[in-house]
């Protein structure tokens, strides 16, 4: 089934198609399922692929599929190809799967919704933009796929952009990732000029002719674009707003899949990452930062969905930080930990907003427990999960990134466990709050409403009682929750079958092995399960009874750090005067000036033309014999030289 | 280049000539400007009341037509039959396919009607209000005469050279050759 | 029949007269096309009641079909037994030569498809649009197959004077006429400058045949032959007539204006791929080891032509006039490849000619139905609110544009993109950027049409144009009753407002009622925007289409 890897990215193409010619004919069950069910056969083709991979043995377990030639000029011959190793296609299994149950899921989700055919429509365009970027076989592919991801991102964002705050948000994410996509291409062009390729293949072979300097150039342009993509420090303001969309998008989208992008590039080119250990250490100390800022920052939100935004910052700050630190197993490994959990946390706050009729608060909910049993745990095991409670998926996916923290270099170990205890800490307040406690929803106003967040959103009125969601809801839900419960048999499943070995080739000689010792490892992870154990202790006794705590929800934390602020007084607000300076004065006056000039200068060529063209036949013959004449004269002076 | 010469001593003659024609001519013309009889067209004695219609059937056309077609056959079956021996079948074959080449052009003007002579067969729709009874009448009645073909504002006999009063001619009784197919 | 003229001619020395071999495979496209148009004005003299438009369509669609399909065989053939050069080294048999048979082919199955609903809305009858059309294109498959000036001659005359009759075609526009009368007169002078050309060389070198010219040179040093090089500058004249390069442009406005709109379809097309074949063929096979002498002179043509093709579609109202300068733009770049005369330039001009041929051919197609009856309908206003009456039609001639505009992801930006490789590939910096620039200029007045297609039709600005006077004043002189100027700028070269919202009224009244797009012709749209964009996003294809199909000689 190799050869038929193509229709992994085809099909989701054709739901695309298909939801463009007949979306709206087919209206509102009929476009969600018709959309699904292109991206579950997807998912089933994506695992017959896998099963053929696996099958093939030997130290090069990849595949390479060359569509076409896609631009053939010269020097620059550019495949679309798509390239199939045990890295890409563990991206395309999670992305095709969670993709599928999420579709799913939308089908109930956006029941009712004016635009339903329209969601689906952009949900299967990107899963594909998604796919094409994992599979693409050099960097202009992936560059698609980059961009198509970025551009359904915005879409969807911004889907109900009737609303001010989704159009901005929208706006927000298209910006930030612009910034990104200018270092992405920026380094494909330096390693255009250096290896004279795009190809994977071609640029890996040619490391050793590129040069450190370069490489390293090379690896913080694509962090740029890491950066914004994979929300990392000072690019990561934008995630948290993108929770505007549909929740169903910020799971798939912005916890799942897309923004795991960038971790992704980082292990597709990890032989130049290896070749430049200063651009390594820049990447683990860029990771180590987000991951704790990001979980300071949701230590203070009181929107569930911003909380679980931050939570995947600080995630995707650990991923980045492990492949900094060469553990691009470990990184993988997180990744599609947290796909399962993240993926199922997002669901099930979207359920509990379902619920609660479009509550988002916190303070508001309460002791749902009762009222939603399902959601309740699932969600309770995905929160576990994260949280680092063995035996749950996250403990041993955090655990390897931990450990391989430790072996780079204690520091970053000590940043990484203080942040695995406010992941313990924020995710249990925010479960605390949702599912214990009293049914605050009850009450008209929320506690300690929240004047400062504007952006909150808020039911209103007294909210009617809470209700389990339909069957497409929780049926995701479950099969999330048991892939985030059980997801640490990746690490052992057996000696042949372990994810670290399965992606094993593609990161062939990095520095990751497990050279810790086994007591060392031991320690380290006791030390994990018990910070984990604490930290959802302290989280659930301070909030499980109390939910007003202002003391615990800094003004500072509350408002990211002032990131926004930050970014409004060095670059929006000298931006904005730039662009007064510019409309006042350069267009008025410049660009105006030129363009009547240009106008002017048009027209005369024009009334010169019209001499010109007089429509007299003898006046052209007359040209021609001009033309001939100065033909003449030119021949002249080539026999006189020569 | 001295095989060039004559051509050199050609090229200068000929300026020469056409030099001296003009000197020539502007020397031994009789000096006088030319009046409106002059310059007015030439219709067989009739005093020219406007300018002709833009485009006017000539019937001739069409035979001379076929008699170039001929006439080029001709042209070329004179050199094949002096040589034809020579050129054995292959000759024979490629002046056959020549000929039918010819033939169809032929045969496609015929049955444009180029042979069918007389007005009584419109080979387009003509303009339903202008028949030759009209036409004759408007030259001989003069502006507002029966006809009616005048604008009223038109020119008076022996008009001046204005505008053309005359309506557009969208189809024309006999068109040479042209597109156009009998109704 | 050039056979019989070759034979004649040589009879006339009394030697033994060897009948030439025919290999009709070789020119089986050109022979299947003039056998479609004699068989059709046979059937049709024949059958003069029961063949009406519909049926005459349909035997050129067949015989376009059967060109293409002959030439696909020829193309699997040549690559499989390689070129060689047939009956008495007259005739080139290579891939270069089948890349133009079936570029002519489409171009004319297209043509044909387009042709047939504007002959039933004009209220043409008869067979002749089309045998003409057939006649025109088997002219221009002559050139890209003629391996000898003369033949070369030949398939040009074939191509213009059908072309001519073509261009008078619309015998109720008094338009039409003009165009075709000012057509003919230039094109019958450049054909004697093209003939002198060919007679000089034929004097400096002592053959009309081309790769006999091409081993005279290179065994004799004719590096200061007077001639030679005046008959190399006249060649390039008559060639550079037929592909309206400035300054042998004139002509070009005004023909393109007058002429039925498939016609100057067709004309754009195929006088372009069969003249810049014998273009390429001469200059590139032939006279390469003169390179330097004639270089600078395309050179020199190449930027007149970007240049002044740019910035005089800028001022266009137009939309005909406005396509006419954007084919000297083109020109302009497909003369690029010329310049570079390597491998690399032959194969970019081709590729450019190849995709020129959709995007222009459906052009015309779209300003065809937008010019209603009476093919009038031709000024900027009159596509005014296109995009809300006819959203897929507007989008077909916006994709369309844009690709000519060289907008990614259609062909016409690698179009652009390979012969500017080219130019640099030999250095010439100056002709890329100049070429760049221009498409830069070009692009706006693309982007004016797409514009006015997607605003609304009241929207009547401020009538500032009115001031501007007019430009062209002559070409369309005849005063012509029947097509009384309506706007008050009247049609030509008036200075268009560079706002595109300041723009007078539209011409008629009707103009903001559907206009009707017949079934046939909706094909020929949807496939030439169907290439646009399917090669446009997948190149390779034809890129290497275009590489394989290499001259026999270089």
């Amino acid at each position: 089934m190799l050869h038929l890897t193509y229709l992994i990215i085809l099909l989701p193409l054709v739901g695309f198609a298909v939801q463009v010619l007949f979306g709206r004919r087919l209206g509102d069950p009929v476009a969600g399922a018709v959309a699904t069910i292109f991206v579950g056969a997807s998912f089933i083709v994506s695992v017959g692929v896998f099963f053929d991979l696996l099958a093939v043995h030997g130290a090069v377990r990849s595949f390479t599929q060359n569509l076409w030639t896609w631009i053939p000029v010269g020097g620059m011959q550019i495949h679309a190809g798509l390239y199939v190793d045990p890295l890409s296609m563990t991206m395309v299994l999670f992305v095709t799967g969670i993709s599928a149950l999420i579709h799913l899921y939308s089908i109930g989700y956006m029941k009712g919704d004016r635009d339903y055919p329209k969601f689906f429509l952009y949900l299967n365009l990107f899963v594909a933009s998604m796919l094409i970027l994992v599979l693409g076989n050099n960097l202009l592919v992936t560059y698609v796929g980059w961009e198509g991801v970025g551009t359904c991102s915005y879409l969807l964002v911004a889907f109900w952009f009737t609303r001010e705050t989704a159009a901005v948000a929208g706006k927000k994410a298209f910006i930030y990732n612009r910034i990104g996509d200018a270092g992405f291409i920026a380094a494909a062009f330096l390693t255009f000029d250096k290896v004279g390729s795009l190809d994977y293949s071609v640029i890996f072979a040619n490391v050793g002719k590129i040069g450190t300097a370069n490489i390293t150039a090379i690896c913080l342009l694509l962090m740029v674009g890491v950066a914004a993509k994979s929300a990392q420090i000072p690019l990561f303001p934008w995630l948290a707003d993108a929770m505007e969309g549909p929740t169903p998008v910020s799971a798939l989208i912005h916890a799942a899949t897309m923004v795991t992008a960038g971790v992704y590039l980082l292990c597709r080119v990890n032989p130049l990452l290896h070749a430049s250990p200063d651009a390594a250490w820049i990447v683990a100390l860029i990771g180590a930062a987000t991951a704790f800022v990001a979980a300071t920052i949701a230590c203070a939100q009181n929107d569930i969905k911003k909380v679980l935004a931050y939570s995947t910052v600080s995630q995707l700050g650990y991923m980045v930080l492990a492949i900094g630190a060469g553990a691009y197993e470990a990184a993988i490994f997180l990744m599609v930990a947290h796909a399962f959990f993240k993926g199922l946390l997002f669901l099930g706050s979207g359920s509990v907003i379902h619920g609660l009729h479009d509550e988002q608060d916190l303070k508001r909910m309460g002791n749902l427990r009762v009222y939603m049993p399902i959601t309740f745990v699932t969600f309770g095991i995905g929160w576990l999960a994260i949280a680092g409670v063995p035996p749950l998926s996250g403990f041993w996916a955090k655990g390897d990134v931990l450990d391989n923290a430790w072996a780079a270099h204690p520091a970053l170990w000590v940043v990484g466990i203080f942040t695995a205890l406010l992941t313990a800490y924020y995710m249990s307040r925010l479960s605390g709050l949702a599912f214990f406690g009293q049914d605050r929803w009850k009450n008209k106003v929320a506690v300690g409403a929240d004047a400062d967040m504007p952006d909150a959103h808020h039911a209103a009125g007294p909210i009617p009682e809470p209700h389990e969601s339909k069957w497409v809801m929780t049926l995701p839900l479950i099969v999330l929750a048991v892939l985030a419960a059980a997801g640490g048999v990746m690490a052992f499943a057996t000696p042949h079958l372990s994810l670290a070995r399965w992606v094993d080739p593609v990161f062939s000689g990095s520095l990751y092995n497990d050279h810790e010792t086994t007591s060392t490892i031991w320690k380290l992870s006791t030390l994990d399960a018990v910070v984990a154990v604490i930290g959802v202790f302290i989280g659930l006794r301070l909030w499980i009874t109390r939910a007003d705590r202002p003391k615990l929800e800094w003004a500072f934390l509350r408002q990211s750090w002032y990131f926004n602020e930050i970014f409004d007084a060095i670059i929006g607000r000298p931006g904005a005067r730039l662009a007064q300076f510019t409309s006042t004065v350069i267009e008025d006056k410049v660009i105006d000036g030129a363009v009547d000039g240009t106008g002017a200068l048009v027209r005369r060529t024009g009334m010169a033309l019209r001499r010109v063209q007089t429509g007299y036949v003898r006046n052209y013959a007359l040209w021609i014999v001009v033309g001939i004449v100065a033909l003449f004269a030119f021949m002249l002076t080539r026999t006189w030289w020569a | 280049m001295d095989d060039y010469l004559p051509i050199l001593i050609l090229i200068i003659l000929g300026f020469l000539f056409a030099a001296l024609s003009f000197v020539g001519s502007a020397m031994l013309a009789p000096k006088k400007r030319p009046t409106a009889a002059k310059i007015a067209p030439y219709e067989c004695g009739i005093v020219p009341t406007i300018e002709p219609p833009t485009r006017f059937p000539v019937r001739f056309y069409l035979v001379a037509m076929i008699f170039i077609i001929f006439d080029i056959e001709i042209v070329f079956l004179y050199p094949f039959a002096v040589i034809f021996r020579q050129l054995r079948s292959f000759g024979l074959v490629e002046v056959l396919v020549f000929a039918a080449v010819v033939f169809v052009s032929f045969l496609f003007l015929v049955s444009n009607g180029a042979l069918t002579w007389g007005p009584a067969k419109q080979l387009v729709r003509a303009m339903p209000s202008r028949t030759s009874e009209s036409t004759i009448a408007r030259i001989t009645a003069g502006p507002g005469g029966p006809g009616g073909y005048r604008d009223p504002s038109g020119p008076g006999p022996g008009g001046t050279r204005t505008t053309d009063p005359v309506p557009p001619i969208t189809g024309d009784p006999a068109a040479p050759a042209g597109p156009v197919r009998a109704a | 029949m050039s056979t019989l003229l070759f034979a004649a001619a040589s009879g006339a020395y009394g030697a033994k007269i060897h009948t030439p071999h025919i290999d009709y495979l070789s020119i089986l496209p050109i022979l299947i096309m003039m056998g479609g148009a004699v068989l059709l004005v046979t059937a049709s003299s024949l059958f003069r009641q029961v063949m009406g438009v519909g049926s005459a369509t349909f035997i050129t669609v067949g015989t376009a079909i059967a060109t293409l399909v002959a030439a696909l065989f020829q193309w699997d053939h040549v690559v499989t037994h390689g070129a060689k050069v047939t009956i008495a080294g007259s005739i080139a048999y290579d891939g270069f030569s089948v890349f133009i048979q079936i570029v002519v082919a489409i171009a004319m199955l297209l043509t044909a498809l387009i042709a047939d609903g504007y002959l039933k809305r004009e209220g043409i009858d008869g067979p002749e649009f089309h045998v003409l059309a057939m006649l025109s294109a088997s002219g221009a498959m002559l050139m890209g197959s003629a391996n000898d000036l003369i033949v070369i001659f030949l398939g040009l005359e074939i191509l213009s004077i059908a072309l001519y009759v073509l261009a008078a075609f619309n015998h109720k526009r008094a338009e039409s006429g003009e165009a075709a009368l000012k057509y003919f007169v230039l094109g019958a002078f450049s054909s004697a400058v093209f003939v002198y050309g060919i007679a000089l060389v034929y004097g400096a070198t002592g053959s009309s045949n081309l790769p006999q010219i091409a081993d005279y040179l290179s065994k004799n040093v004719v590096a200061s032959n007077g001639v030679l090089l005046a008959g190399l500058a006249l060649l390039l004249v008559g060639f550079g007539f037929k592909i309206a390069a400035v300054p042998f442009h004139m002509w070009s406005p005004d023909v393109y204006q007058g002429s039925p709109s498939p016609v100057t379809g067709l004309m754009a097309a195929i006088a372009k791929a069969g003249a810049f074949a014998a273009l390429l063929r001469v200059f590139v096979s032939s006279f390469g080891t003169l390179r330097a002498d004639w270089q600078p002179i395309v050179w020199g043509i190449a930027i007149l032509s970007l240049v002044v093709g740019a910035f005089a579609a800028l001022v266009q109202k137009d939309i005909k006039r406005m396509m006419a300068y954007s084919s000297i733009n083109h020109a302009g770049f497909i003369l690029l490849g010329v310049q570079a005369a390597t491998v690399r330039g032959v194969s970019a001009s081709l590729y450019y000619l190849f995709a020129y041929m959709f995007m222009v051919i459906g052009t015309f197609a779209v300003i065809t139905v937008v010019a209603r009856d009476g093919d009038s309908g031709h000024q900027l206003t009159d596509y005014r609110g296109l995009g809300k009456r006819q959203p897929l039609l507007a989008l077909a001639f916006a994709v369309l544009l844009l690709a000519q505009a060289g907008a990614p992801f259609t062909t016409g930006f690698l179009a652009k993109f390979t012969v500017v490789a080219a130019a640099v590939d030999i250095h010439s910096y100056a002709l890329a950027v100049i070429a760049m620039a221009s498409a830069a200029v070009a692009a706006f007045f693309y982007l004016r049409v797409v514009v006015a297609m997607y605003s609304p039709v009241g929207a009547v600005g401020d009538l500032s144009d009115l001031d501007a006077g007019e430009l062209d004043a002559g070409p369309i002189s005849v005063a012509s009753p029947a097509n009384a100027p309506v706007s008050v700028h009247g049609q030509n070269d008036a200075v268009a407002s560079l706002s595109v919202l300041t723009e007078g009224p539209p011409t008629s009244a009707v103009a903001d009622r559907m206009v009707r797009v017949p079934g046939l012709t909706t094909v020929a749209i949807g496939l030439s925007v169907g290439f646009t964009i399917v090669f446009g996003i997948i190149p390779g294809p034809i890129v290497d289409f275009a590489h394989q199909a290499t001259l026999l000689f270089t």
